[in-house]
């Protein structure tokens, strides 16, 4: 095949712009550790303030102290219907509970991945947080889906209190060896200011990220 | 996308005369420079994050080979198809071959400069495929039917009232003069291209050699539907963007968008290994990736290698006052500001990029916002040297450098001319600036006054000081 004597004549090349031949295979990460992170107070605290900065809202104490407020939320974003993946409990126990602060429906990723123009919102329970930046991080992992912060016009989170890391290292070193197909970071809602200069959200993702501190 | 760098002083000028471009310019280099310097100032780790930046990607240009190795093997042991292309033409060849065995008729792509390097889209175009930039402003512009222009802000010359009346006729949208509404109506419409595209197609912003990984950051969250939903993933990417491992990333990841937009984090970040994996919920079946060389590897050879560290976040666009000034499009080709006045002669060739180097103050501030220590300005000087020592320069040039430093050479000569020329000035201006100069001096007039030689000159005028006050 063609594409093998190409590589092979790329790496003759990049051997002959290095001026060697062969040499020690596999280099390894060749720096330190990256910079300290800020002082060592309360994370939970830090990724809420870094979330609310990017514009994101944290929930936290009991799903039952949380559902009025994320249901009036939810509202406010005109939200008609809620999906959530389907080996998720924790998702769906919220999502249906959810439904007498509606009116809600339930729908699933396929319906809204099927072209279901309903302005939906999407529940999963995420694998991290991290304070550093205020990001919650997702991945296909375990037959994970990615649809509920994809598709939805509002993303809501699940996340376990001690699943928030400090620094973006500690949470991929959760992935550590063999990373599953898609690690998705999250940080703020989809946005755009290609028009004007005016910073507009839900450009082709959610409009808002909402997070449920579990 | 076929270089006119060349033209850099004709186009220069149209952009200097373009009142809507101008406003634009100012405001977003501006709001870019001015949210930078805020992240940078409140993340105390910023110069050590550099500098370790800078030494990571030098560590690995050093050893480009074992890196681009490890990053082959890993990804191709995850499920990817890793092609290489020596030049545009092969990429485009290669591409088109990708679109047809995998049946694509639709494709969804975001922004990637090294695509339009090669021109991507009429490679798949010429194969039958219905390209759609997915990134909003791109997607204006192709609607529009002009040029991409893959610089930060693409649709920045269009007005909300243009782009309604530009979605009324091509997509049957009610007017309307929200910004909002219009980012609903594009997003209505793109869903549809996510949802029915049987390919995605994307750059790279970092290549992971651990574990054969794809990372793309971005705001608008296009490049994570493009990468989820199509059942073909195409990833294209120059060879300078692998890192060795995932535990470089953070410090990546931390100097990008903090440089880029001045966001401590963009809104998504997404790390894609391999094809989608047994019991996977999504994700492609099949992930192409395409890596360029296109002229890098003859650059990794030469004294201009640091300029690979580059991670295109567009810093040094923003601070540079030429690039503030005239804006993207007059560079003519896909890197503009001062990255592309050093990138384009190297990849291009010198002849047809000459004006670029000198498109430059040599101010520093490049320089100086860059987040991987590229000397910039260094380059930039060491580029003007290769063309003048390469024969590109104008008769005129050569007769005016040798008559200055025959001048510089002789002080009295030269105390003789300044009298000469402090009594022209007298006689033909009173001493006021000089407004038009005589051929062939009167390039220099054309858009700014000379100013005119002092009555006398400054040695004289500095005696007489000294005397006066001794």
């Amino acid at each position: 095949m063609r594409g093998v004597d190409e590589r092979e004549l790329l790496f003759r090349r990049l051997s002959a712009a290095l001026g060697r031949h062969g040499g020690p295979a596999g280099a390894p990460s060749p720096m330190g550790p990256a910079p300290p992170p800020a002082g060592e107070s309360d994370r939970i605290a830090r990724f809420a303030q870094a979330l609310a900065a990017v514009g994101g809202v944290v929930l936290s104490g009991t799903p039952e102290e949380a559902l009025p407020e994320l249901g009036e939320a939810l509202r406010a974003q005109g939200v008609t219907a809620l999906f959530f993946p389907q080996g998720d409990a924790g998702a769906r126990q919220v999502a249906e509970a959810l439904i007498p602060f509606g009116p809600f429906t339930l729908t699933t990723g396929e319906e809204v991945r099927g072209g279901d123009p309903a302005a939906t919102a999407g529940f999963r329970t995420a694998e991290a947080g991290i304070a550093e930046t205020g990001t919650v991080v997702e991945s296909s992992r375990g037959g994970g889906t990615l649809l509920p912060g994809l598709l939805s016009d509002v993303h809501v989170a699940l996340l376990p209190s001690a699943s928030v890391v400090e620094r973006m290292d500690e949470a991929f070193a959760l992935f550590a060896g063999d990373p599953p197909r898609n690690i998705s970071l999250v940080s703020g809602p989809s946005k755009t200011a290609d028009i004007e200069q005016t910073l507009t959200v839900g450009a082709h993702g959610p409009k808002k990220i909402i997070v449920l501190l579990v | 996308m076929q270089p006119t760098a060349h033209l850099f002083p004709r186009n220069a000028q149209k952009a200097l005369a373009d009142k809507t471009l101008q406003a634009a310019l100012g405001r977003a280099t501006g709001r870019f420079l001015h949210h930078r310097a805020e992240a940078v100032a409140a993340f105390p780790g910023f110069e050590e994050a550099r500098e370790r930046a800078s030494e990571v990607k030098r560590q690995t240009l050093a050893r480009l080979d074992q890196h681009l190795g490890r990053f082959i093997e890993e990804a191709s042991r995850r499920g990817a198809v890793v092609h290489v292309a020596r030049d545009a033409a092969q990429a485009r060849e290669i591409a088109a071959r990708i679109a047809k065995e995998e049946g694509v008729a639709l494709a969804v792509k975001s922004k990637s400069m090294a695509a339009e390097e090669v021109s991507l889209n009429v490679a798949l175009q010429e194969a039958g495929v219905e390209v759609v930039e997915s990134d909003l402003g791109e997607y204006i512009i192709q609607l529009a039917g002009e040029p991409p222009s893959h610089i930060i802000a693409p649709a920045v010359h269009k007005t909300r009232e243009e782009i309604s009346r530009l979605f009324e006729r091509e997509l049957g949208e009610p007017p309307t003069d929200s910004i909002p509404a219009l980012v609903a109506m594009a997003r209505r419409h793109l869903r549809a291209k996510f949802l029915g595209a049987g390919m995605g197609v994307s750059g790279a912003n970092f290549l992971v050699a651990d574990t054969g990984s794809v990372v793309l950051v971005t705001n608008e969250g296009n490049g994570r539907m493009g990468t989820v939903l199509p059942r073909v993933h195409l990833a294209v990417a120059g060879i300078e963007k692998v890192i060795p491992g995932m535990a470089d990333l953070p410090t990546f990841l931390r100097l990008l968008p903090r440089s880029a937009s001045g966001q401590p984090l963009s809104s998504y970040v997404s790390i894609l290994t391999g094809t989608r994996r047994e019991g996977d919920a999504e994700g492609p079946e099949r992930m192409h990736i395409l890596l360029l060389d296109c002229g890098r590897s003859a650059i990794l050879e030469g004294k201009y290698r640091e300029v690979l560290k580059c991670i295109r976040c567009g810093a040094c666009l923003n601070s540079c006052p030429v690039y503030q000034s005239v804006g993207g499009h007059a560079y003519g080709w896909v890197y503009s500001g001062p990255i592309g006045a050093v990138l384009t002669p190297l990849l291009v060739g010198l002849p047809e990029a000459a004006p670029l180097p000198d498109a430059s103050t040599l101010c520093g501030a490049c320089g100086d916002v860059c987040p991987v220590k590229i000397p910039l300005p260094d380059f930039l000087l060491e580029l003007r040297s290769d063309l003048r020592s390469q024969g590109l320069k104008t008769p005129g040039e050569i007769a005016g450098m040798k008559g200055y430093a025959g001048v510089m050479k002789r002080a009295g000569l030269l105390e003789a001319l300044e009298r000469v020329a402090g009594l022209l000035a007298q006689f033909f201006t009173k001493g006021k600036p000089v407004e038009g100069l005589p051929y062939p001096f009167s390039g220099w007039t054309e858009r700014r006054d000379f100013p005119a030689a002092a009555a006398q000159p400054f040695r004289k005028q500095w005696k007489n000081r000294r005397g006066a006050q001794g």
